[in-house]
Order: structure tokens, then sequence, then C-alpha cells
């Protein structure tokens, strides 16, 4: 799996464009699957940052959440283009992880960390807060967004076809980019950063284009988010949020794309398949992260060594 | 003078005695940073478990003094458990993979606490009941309580940290483990018996407040984030630094809410701090390129 081939590629996207053939796909199902691609997309869009940059983000719900009311307050106001919602999301995130990325990438490590994590918390706290917003509530009950005049995205196998083209160009651009001169450059980068800079390359302008195309790819998935719930709440902004993403790229595999996938989807499926099992759920889904960064801190499908060990601090 | 008494007075007095508390919070936060690099997400957690043990503790024998005591014991047995099966096989490892993995133990303890105690919002009553005329104004017993009790027991931190043998190790610790290691000193009991020492603090923190706030699963998040806030003011791994940042987030706190909403108050306060994050990330008094 560590070296995805096309044809290979193109076999489980076609396995995937048939799933909704199924005979026993109901539409529970179909929203599952759907949730599962999209948080997987998410996932691949934060490994983009995570494991071939070296920069890890707790932030991440706010370019979701910021995608996700996006589209929410174009629906609101009768704006129903699905296209129209995804250039606003890329527009807003864009802006967004324009400024956050601008000085977060002047910190190196938990303070990187940190700061997007406080940034994020402003996002949340202003739209918690700001009634023409819904406040808590969020923006609820849209209408369904238009491929284009009269055709409306509103069943849930049109939801999910539109997830998997999603998926299927994200993934693209993510690969094309980390095999770029710019991918190769990212990963000098998380590997030594200070040879990278010596070597001529300006560091924070290569780490504030991973973090734009990271943020954008996760805002525009966020913009498809209410054409699936007709929602969008504060909830998706929380910090909690970004901590789940986190986990979905740790239990996938650092700096390998397809791992963050799979995690991103066995994370959306766990949590649903545990949650009608147990009502305990999160002691499940926080106990398989502990076992995770213990046993196998590289991912289920981790197979390059992305952070390294630490050296120096502790005990021999 | 009304103005002043009536209102800017309690309001400053009120910060005081959340700093107060907040520093016994955020002195575990950033001793166990300065010592096994770890930004611990499940402190918050150990806060929360703090309230609850106190509950139970009261529910049992009646004596919120009984549970000031028992319930930080219970929760720094429970901290020294999760430090020797959890993180004591990451000593060597980046201190992201600590950060990640508290993630999931506070997941796990927040969850933990709603299964056992329920998710409805909980109040201890304070032991000590009235007010007092202080400067002008009534005030209540509990919380002058709240203050001299943390204050007391800050200092009691710092005379550990300064005039005991175990205090110094721990600093010596804090510096350098490896060399610390080569004089003889078991190391790794030292990391066990200070992460159930910051456990301890977090809950005493916990349950001293519980009567002042509610108690409910979720109350570790919002007070982890300011407690960061507060470690990251203070300079990451600087104690001294800690117990001044936690005043004046307390106090910063308070005084604003009488300007503004809530929101607008959590919103100035995350902007100081990206402020201080991007123009001296180190803090007050952290020490220079601690893993900047």
């Amino acid at each position: 799996l560590s070296k995805v081939t096309p044809a290979g590629g193109a076999l489980v996207f076609a396995a995937l464009a048939a799933l909704p053939l199924l005979p026993w796909m109901s539409k529970y199902y179909m929203l599952l699957a759907f949730d599962a691609l999209l948080f997987g997309a998410v996932a691949m869009s934060l490994d983009l940052l995570m494991g071939y940059a070296g920069l890890v983000s707790f932030g991440h719900a706010a370019f979701f959440g910021l995608g996700a009311y996006s589209t929410a307050v174009l629906l609101e106001r009768g704006v129903l283009s699905i296209w129209l919602c995804l250039g606003l999301a890329a527009v807003v995130v864009g802006a967004y992880a324009f400024t956050v990325s601008y000085f977060a990438t002047t910190r190196r490590g938990i303070y990187f960390a940190l700061l997007t994590l406080i940034f994020a918390e402003v996002i949340y706290t202003f739209f918690r807060y700001t009634q023409t917003f819904g406040g808590s509530d969020g923006i609820q009950g849209l209408p369904a967004p238009q491929l284009w005049a009269g055709v409306a995205v509103d069943t849930p196998m049109r939801i999910y076809y539109l997830v998997v083209a999603y998926l299927l160009l994200a993934y693209l651009a993510c690969r094309v980019l980390v095999r770029s001169h710019f991918g190769r450059v990212l990963i000098a980068i998380r590997e030594n950063e200070d040879r990278a800079r010596f070597l001529g390359y300006n560091v924070q302008r290569y780490k504030m284009g991973a973090c734009l195309i990271s943020a954008v790819l996760t805002g525009l998935a966020g913009a498809l988010y209410p054409g699936r719930a007709a929602y969008a709440t504060p909830d998706l902004l929380h910090w909690s949020i970004s901590g789940e993403f986190i986990i979905m790229v740790m239990i996938g595999g650092l700096g390998t794309l397809v791992g963050p996938v799979i995690g991103g989807a066995f994370f959306i499926l766990l949590q649903e398949k545990v949650s009608s099992y147990v009502e305990w759920y999160s002691i499940v889904v926080g106990l398989v992260l502990v076992l995770i960064v213990l046993f196998v801190p590289r991912g289920l499908l981790g197979f390059r060594q992305a952070l390294r060990p630490h050296p120096g601090r502790g005990t021999p | 003078l009304e103005y002043l008494a009536s209102v800017l007075l309690p309001q400053l007095l009120h910060g005081v005695v959340f700093g107060a508390a907040l520093g016994l919070l955020a002195l575990g936060l950033t001793v166990i940073f300065g010592l096994l690099g770890v930004m611990n997400f499940a402190h918050g957690e150990l806060y929360m478990f703090g309230a609850y043990a106190g509950i139970a503790v009261i529910g049992l024998t009646h004596s919120f003094w009984v549970a000031l005591i028992v319930a930080p014991l219970l929760v720094a047995a429970i901290g020294a458990i999760t430090e020797i099966a959890t993180l004591r096989p990451l000593y060597r490892r980046q201190p992201l993979y600590g950060l990640i993995m508290t993630f999931g133990l506070a997941l796990a303890f927040r969850e933990g606490a709603r299964q056992l105690f329920g998710g409805d919002m909980r109040r201890i009553l304070p032991p000590i009941e009235g007010s007092i005329p202080l400067l002008g104004m009534t005030y209540p017993k509990y919380r002058l309580f709240l203050l001299a009790f943390s204050s007391l027991l800050l200092f009691g931190i710092w005379l550990f940290f300064t005039r005991t043998r175990a205090g110094i190790i721990v600093r010596a610790a804090v510096q350098d483990a490896e060399m610390l290691d080569g004089l003889g000193v078991d190391v790794p009991r030292v990391f066990t018996l200070t992460f159930a020492g910051s456990a301890a603090l977090a809950a005493v923190a916990g349950l001293l407040l519980a009567p002042v706030f509610t108690v409910y699963p979720q109350m570790g998040v919002e007070m982890i984030l300011l407690a960061f806030i507060v470690v990251i003011l203070g300079g990451m791994g600087s104690m001294g630094g800690s117990v001044i940042a936690a005043f004046v987030i307390g106090i910063a706190q308070s005084l604003l809410t009488l300007w503004m909403n809530p929101q607008r108050v959590a919103i100035a306060i995350f902007g100081i701090m990206i402020v201080v994050l991007i123009v001296r990330p180190r803090g007050f008094f952290g020490r220079e390129g601690v893993l900047e």
C-alpha cells in the first residue's frame, strides 16, 4: 500500500463508485459511507501538513467549520449553487489560513500546534456567540445545494457521489503535490529545517504553502458537509474536533496520504459502530488512540518514519 | 468611590481568588512540561476528577474537609498509574506524541466520569457559609478561605522546591534528567511521583472551585485551555512564572467582564496569547529556546 499504482487506485475508486449498487446499501449506510470518505479526505489534507511538512495543526476544525459555515450562509440566503458554496469556502478558508499560517509558521513544534489551536478557538468563540450565525444552535434546516439549476444534490446517493469525486480530485492533487519539487522541499524541511534554510529555500514560504493547501482542501470538504447534514453548528469548530482529525491521521499513518483516508474512515466507522453497541464509545476511541501511540506510532499503514524519535530528553 | 467598593473591588478579589486556584492547576501542568516535555491534555480531566472524587467522598463521609485530603490522594493514585502505564514508554519519543496520547486519555477520562457519575450538572455546597464585611463590601467567606488555602499551598510548594532534598531533585530532573540518572537517582520514579503530585494539585483546584462553579464531565475542557495560556504566558517549565501568570489571567479575566461580554473577554485573552506566542513564545520567565 505504500506505493499506489494507477491501476490499483482506479480499482479502488471504481469499487467506491459501485458501492451504492450493492443491494443492502440503505440510506443510513450511504450517509455513513459519505461521512467515512469525507473525513478520510480531511485526514488526508491534514496529513499533507503533519506527515510531509512535519507541522502538527491543532486547529483544522476551524478550516472545516468555516467551510461548512460558508455553505450554510449561502444556502440559508437561497444561493443554492454548490460551486458558489465551494468557491466562497475556498476564499474564506484561504484568507483565514493565510493569516494563521503567516504567524504560526514562524514557530515550530508545540508552539505551532498551540498557535493554530488558539486561532481556531477565536473562530469557535466568534461563531458560538454571534447571533447572526445562529449562536450555539448554528444554522439549521438548510435546503439541498444544486449542481446546476434544477439538479439538486438531495438524495444520499448523489451526495455520496459528490464526495467520491471530491476525494478522487483531492487525492490526485495531494499525490501530485507530494511528488513534486514542492513536496520534496517540504520533506526536507521536516527532516532538517535548518539545512533546508541553508540550502537557500524560503522555509516559511513553503510551510505557508503547505498550510494553505491543507486548509483549503479541508475547507472544501467542510463546504460539502451541510449538503449531507443540512446544518452547520459551532461544534464543528471545536478544538476536540481538531484532535479527532489528528487521531485519524495517527491511526492511518503519517506521511502516507492513503493511510489517513483509511484512518478517517476507520475512525468514523468505529465511532458509529461502537456507539451503537455501547454508550461509552469515547472510552474505546480514546484508548485506541493511546494504544496506537504506544505500540504502532507510525499508524496502521505507516511505512515511513515521519516523526523522528526525540533525542536527548528523558531517561536512558 | 461607591463604584470602587461595590463593583471594582469585589471583581478584583474574584480575580485573585480564581487566579490562586488557576495557579495550582497551571503549576502541575508546567512542572510536567518541564520534566517530561509533555503538554498534558488530560490535566483538565484530572481537575474534573478532583471535583467528582470530592463529591464521592462527601457522599460517604459528609465532610468537605475529609474530601479535601482524600480526593487529591485518589487522583494522585490515578495519575501515578496513568504515568507508569502510558507516559513512561514515551520518554524518548518526540513531545508531540505525548500531546496526542494525552488527548486520547482525556477523551477516555471524560467519558469514564460521565458513565460513573452521569452527565448532569452537580454542585458541592460551600463548607463555610455566609459573608463577612471587608473593605466596605461583604464578601463570601468560602472564597476567602479558597484564597488563603491556595496561597498557603503555593507557599508550601515553594518551600518544597527550595528547601527539601526531594524538591531539589525534581528541579534537577527538569534541568537535566540524564545527568541526574548518572548520579544514581531513580529518575523514572521521580517522574511518576511528580506526575502524581501534579495530578493531586489539579484535583485540589477542582475540588476547591467546585462550590464556586458547577461540576460536570466537560468542566476540564474549558479550564485546560486557560491553564495552557497561563503556562505559556509564564514561560513553559517556569513554576514561578506560571503562578504569576495565573494571577494576571485571573484578574484580567475578572476585570474585563466588567466592560465586555464573556465571549469578547475570551477572544481578548486568546488575542493576548497569540501576541505572546508570536513575539515572545517563552513567556515572562521561560528559558530561551525550549522547544521553540
